[in-house]
């Protein structure tokens, strides 16, 4: 029983008691081969789907069937296991910013089989965000399960996330980037080795199982300085292509919204729309690794109006899929419309000017995909990394790192929470450790409250008061009432001050008359930043703290610097 | 030594939900076990130097007398004793003559203390009214007194102090502290039995020295209960 007991308080072993850091090297393994597993299963899962779907291409009814997809996705999601539809790397960073990493054990699963459900039936969507959270929810789970705290949670759920991206693209500097820079926010030693470790053994799973390839291999580019410059078109272009995309996938999400009726069949009447289109243009229908590969080595053969059709109508399917309830990622329609859009920008610069010697068309999708990852993430890194990575060419590292810096630049400047985080930002659920909003949402009314006030009745005389005053510290004397004890006002010594020489006064005046009933309260449940707000707007330098009528002590500025600077100390310096 | 969590709250001079959450959330280094916390002091304390925390153990020895009572009247009073029949017409004279007869610790420069008693005298006097002064230096002594004394002086016949009230002064209490917080504390308390207009007429008659303690013991109760209530 005492072995088991051990067993589950790893933290409390021997070697990992005085520095967690060999502990969550430890744990990172094994989070890693989980998620790299799961992602595994969910490619294989949808190879195993578009073989067996396969023959139905043919039909003409073909259009329905990323409606049923779709439809069965979002059934499963809402009926089984009770989840809300997306990609779900919003729900991870939520989790992370408030809830230090928790997330349900079903989440581990529940994103695999909807989305593999929504993109082998033809939605265009990827299978990455799914797999992130799939990851993340078994790193949270396997950190709940050996009861490590939250620091150590939140950088599990980073191995997790690194885990999946590193196995599903084998790419494993991709995976690490994107956990730290996108999940956890935070450049610290303490999560990125445990992060890497983890991308290792998730990328290591992949190569085992599914043999060491690079995704998507290219041809050699002859890249001279004319081509360099040329990439900075590219980056406005499909800066222009992501901000387009992000407006697309949120005005839909508000069209379906306005419809009444199942969620269902919401999901079902985007994923017909995108049938239809599908069939007219089947270059748009599931995650799309097919095209992109054909298109970075050329094979890719339409005119420049056939291949910007395809890039709008990749963003349209895409923004249909997501937008009205099917499950899936962004990560593959972004490296698909990237693709596009860079095939069209070099159509479009052979016809400006044919006689100059323009790199083929692979380098320029190339870029295209690197952009639209950095624009859409607002994350260079892992765009850069990512492309690298997933085509193994560092020849192309100079313009690739422009067009990523450029890309996001842009995408800032219009948009300036990415897509994974505006809804969070606009809730203010965004909060990235060390920073003010993180060190105000710890704190909390409770730790701040002082007790040490002397709590006087309404019907006391002035001459009694004056007794207490005498012997306390403190300028602020709350008011109660003599038979409720229910909170009424409370006296600053400022407002006794005229009739504190007077004793004419002293036997005349109960403190019921002279105390300020207009104050502004705070509960013990509210948000600092709320409180201070408060503060600021009346020039108050205390607060009443009052409970169900009943006042339980102050709250001042000077305590709240005092903890917020301890806070910010412990939560930033190392 | 074990610490509780109480404890290091106490040392952090933080709240226990305050450490109880850093707990949670990994930021201290104790551990949550299945029984209870495992706390390690010393890679606590530098936990805390690393991140420059305040951290101090609590000092159990020094945490009893925390407030430690001043001295009262009478222990003073005692100690200074009380003179009659001081002679003299002017200030100077009187203040001369209780300082040649006031027994004084043997380190004491009686002239020093009459200089330091007379220049006090110069800036305003310290005759307070009802006939009685209380003569004391401006800056207290701490080199030669390490207790408060208070020494009683009847005079033999009333003399003109140039006290606030113009009356003349018949008592006089020479008030030498240690500190400026004794002093302060004996002369509220002194000023305290002196607003009482029995007791000046009943110093009018030079009580002897037990009668008149025990009047000041009965004004020192009144004075403990109002501090204590």
């Amino acid at each position: 029983m005492r072995v088991l007991k051990l067993w589950r308080y790893p933290a409390n072993w021997a070697i990992f008691r005085l520095d967690d850091r060999l502990l969550l090297i430890f744990m990172a393994i094994i989070v890693g081969n989980c998620s790299g597993l799961a992602s595994v299963i969910l490619t294989r899962s949808l190879l195993a789907m578009s073989e067996w779907l396969h023959h139905l291409r043919s039909h003409w009814w073909v259009f329905v069937l990323p409606a049923i997809g779709a439809a069965l996705s979002s059934l499963f999601l809402e009926k089984v296991v009770k989840e809300g539809a997306g990609h779900g790397v919003p729900e991870v960073i939520y989790s992370v910013s408030r809830y230090g990493g928790l997330l349900r054990f079903r989440s581990s699963f529940s994103r695999l089989i909807s989305s593999c459900l929504t993109i082998g039936s033809g939605g265009s969507a990827g299978p990455e965000a799914p797999v992130v959270i799939s990851g993340a929810a078994i790193g949270s789970n396997i950190a709940k399960y050996f009861s490590l705290n939250d620091r150590q949670r939140v950088t599990l759920v980073g191995c997790g996330a690194a885990g999946a991206i590193s196995s599903i693209f084998n790419a494993p500097i991709a995976g690490m980037v994107f956990a730290i820079e996108v999940i956890v926010g935070e450049w610290k030693s303490v999560n990125i080795v445990p992060i890497a470790i983890a991308a290792v053994a998730g990328t290591e799973i992949s190569r085992i199982l599914q043999g060491n390839q690079i995704p998507f291999s290219h041809l050699l580019f002859k890249i001279d300085l004319l081509n360099v410059f040329a990439c900075i078109g590219l980056a406005v272009l499909s800066a222009a292509a992501a901000i387009l995309l992000t407006r697309m996938l949120r005005s839909m999400h508000t069209i379906s919204h306005k419809l009444s009726g199942p969620l269902w069949l919401r999901a079902a009447i985007g994923g017909c729309a995108v049938g239809i289109i599908g069939l007219f243009l089947p270059v748009v229908l599931g995650e799309g690794y097919h095209a992109v590969e054909a298109l970075i080595e050329g094979r890719y053969s339409q005119g420049l109006v056939f291949v910007a059709l395809a890039s709008f109508a990749k963003i349209a399917a895409t923004a249909l899929t997501l937008g009205w309830g099917g499950s899936g990622g962004i990560f593959a329609p972004c490296l698909v419309i990237g693709s596009l859009v860079g095939v069209t920008y070099h159509h479009f610069l052979s016809l400006l000017w044919p006689s100059a010697l323009w790199a083929n068309e692979g380098y320029y999708a190339l870029l295209g995909m690197a952009g639209l990852i950095s624009g859409m993430l607002q994350a260079p890194l892992t765009g850069i990394f990512l492309i690298i990575e997933i085509t193994g060419g560092y020849e192309v590292i100079l313009p690739l790192i422009l067009v990523s810096a450029v890309t996001t630049t842009l995408c800032h400047y219009i948009e300036p929470a990415s897509y994974y985080l505006k809804d969070l930002v606009e809730h203010g659920h965004l909060l990235r450790p060390g920073t003010d909003a993180r060190v105000l949402t710890d704190l909390n009314v409770p730790e701040l409250i002082e007790r040490d006030c002397i709590i006087v009745k309404q019907n006391m005389l002035l001459r009694d008061f004056i007794q207490i005053v005498q012997k306390s510290h403190r300028n602020y004397f709350p008011v109660e009432d003599d038979k409720t004890g229910n909170f009424l006002g409370i006296i600053h010594l400022d407002d006794i001050r005229p009739y504190l020489f007077n004793p004419g006064m002293y036997d005349a005046v109960f403190l019921g008359q002279i105390m300020d009933t207009q104050v502004e309260v705070v509960h013990p449940g509210d948000d600092l930043s709320e409180v201070l707000r408060k503060m600021d707007i009346n020039g108050l330098f205390s607060m009443p703290v009052v409970m169900n009528n009943r006042f339980v002590g102050l709250i001042s500025k000077a305590t709240i610097l005092d903890q917020y600077r301890k806070e910010l100390m412990v939560q930033t310096s190392h | 030594m074990k610490l509780t969590i109480n404890e290091v709250a106490q040392c952090l001079r933080l709240p226990v939900t305050t450490v109880d959450r850093w707990i949670r959330q990994g930021r201290i280094p104790i551990q949550k076990s299945s029984n209870g916390y495992i706390v390690n002091e010393s890679a606590l304390e530098k936990w805390a130097a690393m991140y420059r925390l305040p951290f101090s153990l609590p000092k159990k020895v020094n945490a009893q007398p925390q407030k430690k009572r001043l001295e009262n009247l009478l222990s003073a009073m005692n100690r200074g004793g009380v003179i009659y029949g001081i002679k003299g017409d002017d200030v100077e004279t009187v203040l001369r003559g209780a300082v040649e007869k006031m027994q004084l610790p043997l380190a004491t420069s009686k002239e020093k203390l009459y200089q330091c008693l007379v220049e006090r005298e110069h800036l305003t006097s310290t005759g307070i009214g009802k006939g009685v002064a209380i003569p004391h230096p401006h800056d207290p002594l701490p080199d030669t007194f390490e207790k408060p004394v208070i020494t009683t002086c009847f005079l033999e016949k009333p003399i003109d102090f140039n006290a606030i009230d113009d009356r003349l002064v018949f008592v006089m209490f020479i008030l030498l502290s240690p500190s400026i917080k004794i002093h302060l504390h004996l002369l509220s308390r002194l000023s305290f039995c002196v607003r009482d207009n029995a007791f000046v007429e009943f110093l009018k008659t030079s009580p002897d020295s037990s009668a008149y303690f025990s009047k000041i013991a009965d004004f020192e109760k009144q004075l403990d209960r109002a501090d204590n209530s």
